[in-house]
């Protein structure tokens, strides 16, 4: 009835990283899925749940700032940790104001990257907890009337 | 001319004649008006003299026995460019005067000569040495400033193509590092404890990983310097009022384990009792960090290194000079540039003085360098002390 693992989907034009980024947390046992832009990482969104985005801010076409936007604005309770160059922290910071969990410095370091992604995946099971307790008990008010 | 001032102390000449009567009274009454006036009676001592202590204006009579006025002028000429020579001519005697101005005499008095025109002759001398040197000195400064834009401009181009690198270079290392990781990962596995060779395995992962991660330290280092010469230059309202003495010291502390391993003593020198800057502390801190650190590399056991501060009009300099092994000409040219280093590969990234250079250009200073091979290394970072 409940998923036992997060969704976990990785978006940047660089396939080389995605794809070695998919092992490495593959080998952890995570669920990982691939999007190579932003609007392929939208419209896979439209099909299949996911928890939590590791997003590129730097992508050509829709960056990852515009793509942030959109996640949140279809589904505001996906979890999205930002991958960002040194010179673009300005766009870090415009990302976490617009909503985004947290975000890492590329190259990023993976303990760091699956400590912030073992939280991110922990907020987002409570909140999912949470919402499911709230509609569970309208159900219940909902049986007593 | 208007700016000429009555003043004939700092003058200091020579007058060469071989009539002692003569000589002897015209020196007199010059020293009476304040100036120094040594004499010689012929014109080999008169160049023996000057060879001992230059002056700055010789007067010289044309008719001499031995070596004659016009000869000793053309030697005189010859050596000091700088000094000028009035020549004295006998009563009537044009040509010889002529003949002096030619060989490049200031100007030229016939006997008798009226001690006025005499004096405001040589103001007249004292005035042109004065204004060749201030000429001479502008232009110098202005050599210097172009010489700094020209450096300037292309330290900013290599800084701009530097990072754009930097920028590319970071995704392929992210790729080398997880697929790296990956392996590691892989050999974690309980299944994969038992293979051949593990250690050489993980003994080259752990080199690949070493070598990213060094990478990644200069594309940071680099688009970091960029950055600080770009954006933060533009805001100024972040500055404060920064005292360079507390700051110094500051610098100086944190530094001083590594300076006391090799015996080297860092003085602090200012003869202000205050002196501050309107900029941004830690970034100066930073650059005053790199320059002592440089320092105390480069100067031997024992050795010392100062930090002066000194107050000028509106600009407040902090001089940091050390007694260290000093860099060539060939080198100090480049010292500025990102990548630049004469140390081994794996002791300095070639970033700090490009960092240092990028962070005071930012807060709107100037950084210089002279040095001297054994002698020691001078840096002079110069700041706007007002808002």
């Amino acid at each position: 009835m409940f998923k036992t693992t997060s969704k976990i989907m990785l978006v940047d034009d660089e396939k080389d990283f995605v794809e070695m980024l998919s092992l490495r947390l593959k080998e952890n046992e995570e669920n990982v899925i691939a999007a190579y832009n932003g609007q392929e990482c939208l419209d896979t969104l439209e099909k299949i749940q996911v928890d939590v985005i590791i997003l590129d801010v730097k992508m050509p076409g829709m960056d990852g700032i515009e793509t942030l936007k959109q996640i949140k604005k279809r589904h505001p309770l996906v979890e999205v940790i930002l991958l960002t160059g040194h010179g673009t922290i300005q766009s870090a910071v415009e990302g976490m104001k617009l909503g985004a969990f947290d975000f890492l410095l590329k190259p990023a370091d993976f303990k760091e990257l699956t400590e912030k992604l073992t939280k991110a995946k922990e907020r987002r099971k409570e909140q999912m907890e949470r919402i499911q307790k709230a509609e569970a008990a309208i159900l219940l008010r909902q049986s007593k009337i | 001319m208007v700016d000429q001032p009555d003043v004939t102390e700092d003058i200091h000449i020579l007058l060469v004649d071989d009539e002692n009567d003569f000589r002897q009274i015209i020196a007199k009454r010059l020293k009476r008006r304040g100036i120094e006036v040594r004499e010689a009676d012929r014109g080999e001592k008169a160049l023996q003299m000057l060879e001992d202590a230059p002056v700055d204006v010789v007067i010289m009579d044309v008719k001499m026995p031995g070596m004659d006025g016009i000869e000793c002028l053309k030697q005189i000429k010859e050596k000091y460019d700088l000094l000028e020579v009035i020549m004295l001519t006998g009563h009537a005697d044009i040509h010889g005067g002529v003949e002096g101005i030619k060989s490049g005499a200031f100007d030229y008095l016939s006997k008798p000569i009226e001690l006025e025109h005499l004096v405001r002759k040589i103001k007249q001398a004292f005035h042109k040495i004065q204004r060749i040197l201030a000429e001479k000195e502008a232009r110098a400064f202005k050599e210097q400033v172009q010489q700094q834009m020209v450096v300037a401009e292309r330290l900013v181009a290599l800084g701009t193509m530097a990072s754009g690198v930097a920028h590319e270079i970071n995704n392929p290392l992210a790729v080398i590092q997880d697929s790296a990781g990956w392996l590691q990962q892989i050999l974690e596995k309980p299944d994969m404890q038992g293979i051949p060779r593990r250690d050489d395995f993980n003994k080259g992962l752990e080199r690949i990983n070493k070598a990213v991660k060094r990478a990644g330290k200069i594309t940071q280092q680099l688009l970091q310097a960029v950055k600080t010469q770009t954006t933060e230059m533009a805001d100024p309202s972040t500055f404060v009022e920064v005292d360079l003495k507390k700051l110094s010291e500051e610098a100086i502390t944190l530094v001083e384990p590594e300076a006391a391993l090799k015996n080297i003593v860092i003085h602090l020198e200012t003869k202000e009792p205050r002196l501050s800057a309107w900029t941004d502390s830690l970034q100066l801190l930073q650059v005053l960090l790199n320059l002592l650190s440089n320092s105390i590399q480069a100067t031997e056991e024992g050795g010392r290194i100062i930090v002066r501060l000194n107050a000028a009009m509106e600009e407040a300099k902090i001089i940091v000079k050390d007694t260290g092994c000093g860099i060539s000409k060939e080198n100090i040219s480049r010292i500025f540039e990102p990548f630049f280093t004469t140390k081994e590969a794996d002791q300095g990234t070639g970033m700090g003085l490009y960092v240092s250079w990028g962070i005071i250009t930012g807060l709107g200073g100037l950084i210089s360098v002279e040095s001297e091979v054994n002698k020691g290394t001078t840096f002079t970072i110069t700041l706007p002390v007002k808002k």
